[in-house]
């Protein structure tokens, strides 16, 4: 129960706008494409009704929605990790990645694909979406999480926590690195391919696990608003009202490996989306209280992952860009705006 | 509450680092309901890291620490944030929060999983808010608004927390004059009329000595705690500069400089203009003396509302309209001074020049 500033319709306003542009983009996402289908025929297949051509009903359901609804879910919640470790460190460049969660994922990714090609001769694991490869991808984030944790539960001190991240980060790269080397060119490009990130190679039965962990995720971190607020005025005010920081910064964690983790596995590492949306959302809203910044980063999430979607495959393009590209294209001048427009960037918040 | 109504009490408390290094020890002090008590010493004593404990922010290296008769390591960290609030210097980076936002996260302590906040709770904040006139600025985010008024509203959110015991580390630093007193002056009221413990260190002797009920002070090796009169009276405030070129007035209340002076004046008029003329002579290393027969008098005439100062030297008179020049011309006096007539003068080549050792 917030009292009702001044403020208080213009951020109504913007919870009504942002959901409409979100479904608008949605639907951008599904009438548009490669193959040119009449709008009328997809309302017929969403209707659950026989398109005109089978294989439109194939391109809607088993090709377009899966890939808007990956889109979806991933913006959302790579913007809300990226949210939750910029408020746990303090930090305004802080994402996703800076615990080392997508260098995890790719030893996993790395040691199957390397390794299962280095036993058997094949390299049949190439496709992103692969079971083996997001389990692989689950397993590398979640041992790096494990390391987190162990850490934070024995040092107080959140830089040398943020250090120790990115240390795990960098080893875990250089093991990958090492296996790069002593890999195929063929096994190598299916490891390229696979971090450059995807959103078309997810399935609907692997969606079925994406998007309930995901949704976990959130849940769990708009259950921390009060954690994440009291945290946002440093540890010793955070601990004098009563907020075990420890237990906090654990929670937040988790979530953010089991969101980042997640879409990691399934998606391949997609840079920048979860350091720039929550910046777009503080701009958009300019409020730092979490209860109101993490829904508009939510919905901010969405539509720019499902706008940069849209972007990667316009029509035109032969096949879709890579979707890392994309994002990094659109996220890089958000930071740098950022990190101009703001100079000191001890305000930032 | 328990014991002698002891709200706050240590006992043979060491304070320190982790890695054990000792900063002070043999803490043995207590605060009472209502109570408003300033924490006094050098820096570097260690008055920051004594709030921390008291806090239960740092672990003390070995003692007790009881609050309402009970041990604080006791106490859970949520029981804890119900009856002792916490104010630090430590710079908030955050643009985008409301001053009213601020406050309100005072209410966590009181609040379920989510921090909703109930009628009560408002109304509590709202309480707060007024409690330290920050009204108009309820709205503002803490970036746009003055140190002062941030120091205010850091207090209004410990207000909201609703605690027993306040302590504030270093609430008047980066303050300016009239916020240090307004400050300090806002904590002796709340102390008073909402019955509250507050504990605050500070730099700023003389406010602490006109605001506090009393003053822990931390002096060489030993914890004194006492009223502040109490304290002048028994000379424990000149103690704590005693090798240093401070001088604490016992009459005034308050730390000069200690200066050598290397001349004698003498010098007549008005109460108040004395005051202050003697003030700017003894800054030029002139000794004030009762003694009419020195060589150097300064008579200050008080004609309608105009001040006139007439300066007596080498048996000639001058007259001055300002202090400024009187100054300027006896330094300019003292430089041309033959350097053989130094010793046994009354005044010496250049008094201004040695008169700050």
């Amino acid at each position: 129960m917030k009292e009702r500033g001044p403020e208080y319709g213009k951020k109504t306003l913007l919870f009504i706008i942002l959901p409409l542009i979100l479904i608008l983009f949605l639907m951008a996402g599904l009438f548009t494409g490669t193959v040119t289908i009449p709008a009328d025929e997809i309302l017929k297949i969403l209707g659950g009704a026989e398109p005109a051509k089978p294989e439109w009903k194939v391109i809607i359901i088993d090709l377009r929605l899966p890939r808007v609804i990956t889109a979806l879910v991933a913006g959302m919640g790579l913007s809300v990790s990226g949210l939750l470790m910029q408020t746990v460190f303090r930090n305004p460049l802080a994402g996703p990645y800076v615990l080392g969660i997508s260098a995890g994922a790719s030893l996993g990714v790395a040691a199957v694909v390397m390794g299962f090609s280095f036993i058997t001769g094949s390299y049949g694991l190439s496709l992103p979406g692969n079971w083996t490869m997001v389990m692989a991808a689950w397993a590398g984030s979640g041992l790096v999480l494990i390391l987190i944790l162990i850490v934070s539960f024995r040092i107080r001190d959140i830089m040398t926590i943020l250090i120790l991240g990115i240390m795990f980060g960098s080893a875990a790269s250089a093991i990958v690195s090492v296996m790069q080397y002593f890999s195929t060119e063929t096994v190598l490009r299916s490891f390229m391919i696979w971090t450059m990130g995807s959103l078309g190679g997810v399935t609907t039965p692997q969606l079925k696990i994406m998007v309930p962990a995901v949704l976990a995720g959130l849940i769990l971190s708009l259950l921390s608003v009060k954690l994440l607020n009291a945290m946002l005025l440093g540890e010793n005010y955070a601990r004098s009202l009563g907020i075990n920081i420890s237990l906090a910064r654990m929670l937040a964690f988790f979530s953010t490996s089991l969101l980042a983790g997640t879409i990691t596995a399934f998606c391949g590492p997609i840079a920048f989306v979860g350091i720039a949306v929550p910046h777009l959302a503080r701009m958009l809203i300019r409020d730092a209280d979490h209860a109101i910044l993490m829904p508009a980063t939510i919905f901010a999430g969405g539509i720019v992952m499902v706008g940069s979607d849209i972007i990667s495959q316009l029509p035109g393009l032969d096949s879709s860009l890579p979707i890392n590209s994309v994002t990094a294209l659109l996220g890089i001048p958000v930071v740098i705006w950022i990190v101009i427009h703001n100079r000191k960037l001890s305000g930032i918040f | 509450m328990t014991g002698h109504g002891k709200i706050l009490q240590t006992e043979d408390l060491a304070i320190g680092y982790k890695t054990g290094k000792k900063v002070f020890d043999n803490i043995c002090v207590s605060a009472e309901k209502a109570e408003l008590i300033a924490l006094f010493g050098p820096n570097g004593a260690g008055k920051s890291t004594l709030l921390r404990n008291l806090a239960g922010l740092q672990t003390p290296l070995s003692g007790e620490i009881l609050l309402y008769g009970e041990k604080l390591k006791n106490y859970s960290r949520s029981r804890l944030s119900r009856i002792l609030g916490y104010v630090s210097t430590e710079f908030i980076p955050v643009n985008n929060l409301r001053v009213k936002d601020l406050v309100s996260f005072g209410r966590y302590p009181h609040t379920g999983w989510m921090g909703r906040l109930g009628k009560n709770d408002i109304m509590k904040v709202d309480n707060a808010i007024d409690m330290v006139s920050i009204r108009h600025l309820k709205d503002k985010y803490i970036h746009q608004i003055s140190d002062g008024e941030r120091q205010r509203t850091m207090v209004a959110r410990t207000l909201a927390q609703d605690t027993g015991i306040i302590i504030l580390d270093e609430p008047t630093a980066f303050l300016d004059l009239p916020n240090k007193y307004e400050v300090v002056h806002l904590l002796h009221k709340l102390a008073r009329e909402s019955g509250k413990t507050i504990i605050f260190s500070t730099h700023d002797l003389n406010i602490a000595i006109q605001e506090a009920d009393k003053i822990w002070l931390m002096l060489g090796e030993k914890m004194i705690s006492g009223s502040p009169e109490d304290l002048i009276l028994e000379g424990s405030f000149g103690k704590m500069f005693e090798n240093t070129s401070l001088k604490f007035s016992r009459t005034k209340g308050e730390f000069g400089i200690t200066r050598k002076f290397t001349a004698k004046i003498s010098l007549m008029g008005p109460k108040t203009e004395s005051r202050w003329t003697r003030n700017a002579l003894e800054r030029m290393g002139f000794g004030v003396v009762d003694d009419p027969a020195v060589q150097l008098q300064v008579v200050i005439h008080k004609k309608e509302s105009l001040l006139e100062w007439e300066l007596t030297f080498n048996k000639r008179k001058k007259q001055f309209w300002k202090i400024y020049d009187l100054c300027y011309f006896l330094a300019d006096l003292g430089r041309s001074q033959p350097a053989g007539r130094q010793s046994g003068n009354e005044f010496s080549t250049s008094p201004r020049q040695t008169s700050h050792d």
